[in-house]
């Protein structure tokens, strides 16, 4: 039983060895071509947050992220010696970095942005209602204190004797 | 009274749905080259169309985004002479002229992308009655140009491409689609190279 033990943390010391070991050869075979499937994703990601309502000031974060990516990438397709691999690597990892941090943050600011334009609109057709129903309850009033005045006024009123000495000098009468 | 609160609903409500609903607007791509004046002039050092070689250009290049949503956009910048087929606006094709190099942008919403474009024939020979560019240097980068002439120098032109990223079909376009259609927007400008080395080598 020790000895199969000591052979399966052999195993995934073996394993784990051979993960770190790949990992900068799948940065390295990262072309720029390679990497354009992964910038469109991140398009996709922030046509996703502008479709849930996100401002141009948020957008615009996250823009100039993605052009220091293409920055960072257009340097490292000038990197084409064999000694300049390692720095095409750090930078190729830069940029793959950027890229998924954009993306995280993309589809965060499509939950933020999506519930501010949902309680935006619950807010604005809520008003809305709220203005009708205060607009009718002034109608409403207005009416009636338009209507107590026209009866106040008629209250109010006196007969009095019309002059008729200038209708009879018009001839009117 | 109920006849006031509906008609008053209705009207708070249309208002309410107009405040929270974008306005459609039309959608394009702006593609523009300009003169060393910052101008649709002066695009020829002393206005003469012969480029001697080394002799820097200068011209501005410049993208406006107005398609309402973030944009991934390539300007491919090839080089062509008068027999080279232009890109197909109908078909929605590029230029099979070599491709000299790609500015990449990520666009936001009507934002304009502009950058100088200093660009030099740094090599051309002579051969058999035709000139040939070598290489090309564009913003102090070096561009190797592989077999490409024009007879006794005259009509070559720089092609300029706008290409974006279509996010179905996971690539790049030449020019973009709006509204169910495929628009395209390219640029050329001539130039002549009369004068290069007389012979290879």
């Amino acid at each position: 039983m020790p000895r199969t033990q000591t052979k399966l943390a052999i195993a995934v010391g073996l394993a784990m060895l051979a993960l770190i070991a790949i990992q900068p050869l799948t940065v390295t075979s990262q072309t720029i071509g390679a990497l354009e499937p992964r910038f469109g994703e991140t398009i996709v990601a922030l046509h996703r947050a502008e479709s849930a309502g996100a401002t141009s000031s948020e957008i615009g974060e996250l823009v100039v992220l993605l052009n220091n990516a293409l920055a960072l990438n257009v340097e490292a397709l000038k990197l084409n010696a064999p000694s300049d691999a390692p720095g095409r690597i750090e930078l190729l990892a830069q940029v793959d970095q950027i890229l998924t941090t954009v993306t995280n943050q993309a589809a965060e600011l499509t939950a933020v942005a999506a519930q501010r334009t949902f309680t935006n609109k619950v807010l604005a057709y809520v008003g809305g209602a709220i203005t009708a129903v205060l607009g009718t309850i002034a109608y409403a009033f207005l009416t009636s204190f338009y209507q107590r005045y026209r009866v106040k006024r008629t209250f109010e009123m006196r007969v009095t004797r019309k002059r008729v000495s200038s209708l009879l000098r018009t001839g009117e009468h | 009274m109920i006849v006031v609160f509906i008609t008053l609903l209705v009207i708070c409500e249309m208002v309410a749905y107009v405040a929270t609903t974008p306005r459609p607007q039309e959608q394009f791509l702006q593609l523009y080259v300009l003169g060393a004046s910052h101008m649709a002039a002066d695009y020829y050092p002393n206005g003469d169309t012969d480029i001697g070689i080394g002799e820097p250009v200068t011209w501005y290049l410049g993208v406006t985004d107005n398609m309402g949503t973030v944009q991934l956009i390539s300007i491919r910048v090839k080089i062509g002479n008068q027999t080279i087929r232009p890109p197909d606006d109908q078909q929605g094709l590029g230029s099979p002229a070599p491709v000299v190099t790609e500015f990449m942008r990520v666009l936001q919403e009507n934002e304009t992308f502009e950058i100088p474009f200093v660009w030099s024939v740094s090599d051309a020979v002579s051969v058999a009655g035709s000139t040939r560019i070598l290489t090309l240097q564009i913003n102090n980068d070096t561009y190797q140009i592989q077999d490409w002439s024009a007879r006794d120098g005259y009509n070559f032109r720089l092609i300029f491409e706008l290409w974006t990223w279509q996010t179905d079909a996971n690539g790049f376009q030449l020019g973009w689609t709006a509204s169910g259609e495929h628009r395209v927007a390219w640029l050329q400008v001539w130039f002549n190279m009369t004068s290069p080395r007389p012979t290879l080598g």
